[in-house]
């Protein structure tokens, strides 16, 4: 028995021209969490679909238990013992838990079975998920649950995990990494790929940074210091962490935007706000916190103008801001350059011809104000990186100056440096005489920007401190 | 004049048999998330093939050259939307008329234009002991071409391979989301071409029956768009084994319906009741807006990742 669970040596990967990886290295040892830390783009990805055989290296060598291996599918690599949990999670939302778990086996199905072996082993482990319950109707902490339990039912040792607290609720990513370090302790190995350095110092035995397709740094977790770390990632000292903006200290203005009493229903018509009041006021960010179907996103929607309220009255400004979450279904269209994107904003208030080149102009504009690195106006949306993406989103809301800004989750999925950039393009704005709402997944982004924080939670919502423990508590309906 | 209802209801499953086969294939091909329009031509091809195959070597060649030939229309279109990545429905429609085109042509240079008196050996209706004795529904049921039995069977066994086997989960997975197929160590790629295969033989063997089992020759164009109506059939049942046989029998009665109305001497056009099962079909697609039994990935192409 070797003492290297997952071994990486020397991969490289081309995809065309760009490099993806050059020759990066790992080497997991049996029985510990190791994480793999990185920017966006960094090869992170590249390098664990390369370790699960969902794609080929165009060099180096894979060794699984120290016995070197060809991969050629994520097959062979489920059957010498590895397990990915994806970052969007891979489950058929029409099936079961039991359906997804059973997925990729042969032969016979007897689903009872596999229900049964199933709840044996979320007992076992400790992982709760109802093995007949539909995926579609579980939360994401239980859907990560079951992409676990599906690992684990095909005998995993070692467990992939692709930025599994990105869509996770603090105390959700708390309990994930309890289960982690008992995991580990009884035996298991698991690989945590992330992008948040101190919970990956926090939980993690080893840590391995990436960047630009190289392994600059690894050492044991212990070992090290964020500070060391952010060096790595960031590859100079320019960029502190994110933390580094913060709210102006400006004055409150007038009132901007008022909900009054308002309620409202999702698309099912489930009532998901209830009785809800909010002022927003020029010059000030709000933050807004709320999990998964706590009904923040229809509050969010409610602010933006997108939402009909069931009930009450919503006084809003016409021009609005808003940068919804998921930036490729809801705020640009890939296939389309960045000035038809930007034509598209409001494009159903206009008739009439299109002025592109006037357009184009402004397109520049946006891309020269808002650091949208892309080769030019007419590059297409899909060309650009995640982060250069967020920025040209946030850009084309805020160019005009809107009273009010609502963003979704703005900075979800994006490294340090966009992060920062599309935080400090809010601060900017509401030091613009903005009123700016903005909701994020890790309170940690929210806390130094908001001048007032909300929570939302069972359709309620209620003003707390600008304080950690005090949102945190509030989220999961703690008085 | 009164009607026949068992009379009625025996042409009703007889008419049926090569709807529900073709819709068979095509709902194993939807619940892989594709939808083939070529099934048409996978019908056009198997009549032809059975025409060529009893030719040469009697009922039994007819109907293995009639899968053949289905399945050969399936290769093409799984060629093309698979590995070729084209869009399905062009490719679907492409290889209908190509097809339809190719089995008249072919048709002409081998049998000459007036070729309408050449005929071919069928199999005649066994009746099962004892059953075929129960009263109305009988004769219907159990007084059909050993095809028809078939398909009883197929049904079943259709049924319990979606519902009951590794096979059929991932048959479904593939439908429904291609990239958890993927994660899970299955290949969708080879999970939507199998289906095609199997849709595009169910379709031949449809069209087989129509020459071997009902009408004894072939015709150009003798599908007529069934192999359109059996998509509509397998919407109607709402992509389960249970609901397509269902939607079968009722296109199969909608096109009998005619000949009651003859029957009852009512001074209706018939061509009117021709019509019946296309107007029908129209009906069924445009009614079905709630498509929440349908695959979810269903006509959407495999993304890079998910190959």
């Amino acid at each position: 028995m070797s003492d290297s669970a997952l071994t990486l040596h020397a991969i490289d990967k081309r995809f065309g021209a760009v490099q993806a990886l050059s020759s990066a290295s790992l080497e997991v040892r049996r029985g510990t969490l190791h994480a793999v830390l990185g920017e966006n783009g960094a090869g992170k990805s590249t390098l664990m679909r390369i370790a699960f055989g969902m794609m080929r290296a165009n060099g180096g060598t894979i060794a699984i238990g120290g016995a070197p291996t060809a991969l050629t599918s994520s097959a062979d690599a489920i059957a010498r013992g590895l397990g990915m949990v994806h970052q969007h999670f891979t489950l058929v939302p029409a099936m079961t838990a039991a359906e997804n778990i059973a997925l990729g086996g042969h032969g016979l199905l007897n689903i009872r079975h596999v229900a049964a072996r199933v709840q044996q082993l979320s007992e076992h482990t400790g992982l709760a998920v109802d093995p007949h319950a539909r995926v579609d109707t579980l939360g994401v902490g239980a859907q990560q649950r079951v992409e676990i339990l599906k690992a684990l039912y095909s005998d995993a040792h070692t467990l992939i995990l692709d930025e599994p607290t990105a869509v996770l609720t603090p105390r959700e990513s708390d309990e994930l990494f309890a289960w982690l370090r008992r995991f580990v302790a009884s035996g298991g190995t698991a690989v945590l790929v992330t992008h948040k350095l101190q919970e990956a110092v926090a939980a993690a035995d080893d840590v391995t940074v990436l960047r630009r397709g190289r392994c600059v740094h690894t050492s044991r977790a212990a070992d090290v210091g964020i500070a060391v770390l952010v060096r790595a990632v960031t590859g100079d000292d320019a960029s502190a962490p994110a933390s580094a903006v913060t709210r102006a200290a400006g004055a409150r203005g007038a009132l901007v935007a008022r909900l009054h009493g308002v309620s409202a229903r999702d698309a099912r018509g489930v009532e998901r706000i209830r009785d809800a009041s909010v002022e927003c006021f020029a010059g000030e960010i709000i933050g807004l916190a709320g999990v998964e179907g706590s009904g923040v996103h229809e509050l969010l929607r409610l602010l933006a103008g997108r939402l009909t309220p069931s009930a009450g009255t919503v006084n809003v400004p016409t021009a609005i801001g808003f940068v919804p979450e998921d930036r490729l279904r809801d705020a640009v269209i890939e296939e389309f350059t960045l000035t038809e994107n930007v034509a598209l904003r409001d494009a159903a208030g206009r008739t009439g011809r299109m002025h592109w080149s006037v357009l184009d102009v402004q397109t520049a504009g946006i891309m020269q104000r808002h650091d949208v690195r892309a080769p030019s106006p007419v590059a297409r949306v899909g060309e650009l990186s995640g982060g250069n993406q967020q920025k040209f989103v946030v850009g084309r809301e805020l160019d005009k100056h809107p009273s009010l800004v609502v963003a979704e989750n703005p900075v979800r999925g994006l490294d340090i440096r966009a992060t920062e950039h599309v935080l400090r393009e809010l601060v900017a704005s509401a030091g613009a005489g903005a009123a700016v709402v903005v909701y994020s997944a890790d309170i940690d982004e929210l806390l130094p920007i908001a001048h007032r924080m909300l929570v939302v939670f069972a359709g309620r919502v209620h003003e707390v401190r600008v304080d950690r423990a005090a949102v945190a508590s509030a989220l999961v309906g703690a008085p | 004049m009164s009607i026949d209802a068992a009379e009625f209801l025996q042409a009703s499953v007889r008419t049926a048999t090569p709807l529900a086969l073709a819709a068979y294939g095509e709902l194993v091909v939807e619940r892989a998330g594709v939808i083939n329009l070529g099934l048409e031509g996978a019908m056009i091809a198997g009549s032809f093939g059975a025409l060529v195959g009893a030719g040469v070597g009697g009922v039994g060649a007819g109907f293995a050259v009639a899968v053949g030939a289905g399945c050969a229309t399936a290769a093409v279109m799984a060629l093309v939307v698979l590995w070729l990545r084209a869009d399905a429905v062009i490719a679907g429609t492409a290889v209908t008329l190509l097809s339809l085109g190719l089995t008249g042509t072919l048709y002409r240079a081998l049998y000459g234009v007036q070729g309408a008196a050449l005929s071919v050996p069928t199999i005649a209706p066994v009746a099962v002991p004892g059953l075929s004795l129960l009263p109305l529904v009988g004769r219907a049921f159990f007084e059909q071409p050993a095809v028809t039995y078939a398909l009883y069977i197929l049904g079943a066994l259709l049924w319990w391979w979606i519902s009951r086997t590794h096979a059929g989960l991932a048959l479904r997975a593939t439908g429904e989301r291609p990239a958890a197929a993927l994660a899970a160590g299955l290949s969708p790629v080879r999970v939507r071409a199998w289906a095609l295969v199997f849709g595009g033989a169910m379709g031949g063997l449809a069209g087989g029956v129509l020459v071997l089992a009902q009408v004894g020759t072939f015709a150009e164009g003798m599908s007529a768009g069934r192999g359109f109506i059996a998509i509509a059939i397998v919407v109607l049942g709402r992509w389960t084994p249970v609901g397509v046989t269902g939607a079968a029998l009722l296109f199969g009665a909608a096109s009998q319906v005619q000949y009651v109305f003859q029957s009852l001497g009512w001074p209706v056009p018939y061509q009117l009741f021709l019509a019946l099962p296309y107007v029908l079909t129209l009906l069924v697609l445009a009614g079905t807006q709630r498509r929440a039994a349908a695959p979810a990935a269903l006509g959407a192409p495999l993304a890079e990742e998910a190959r």
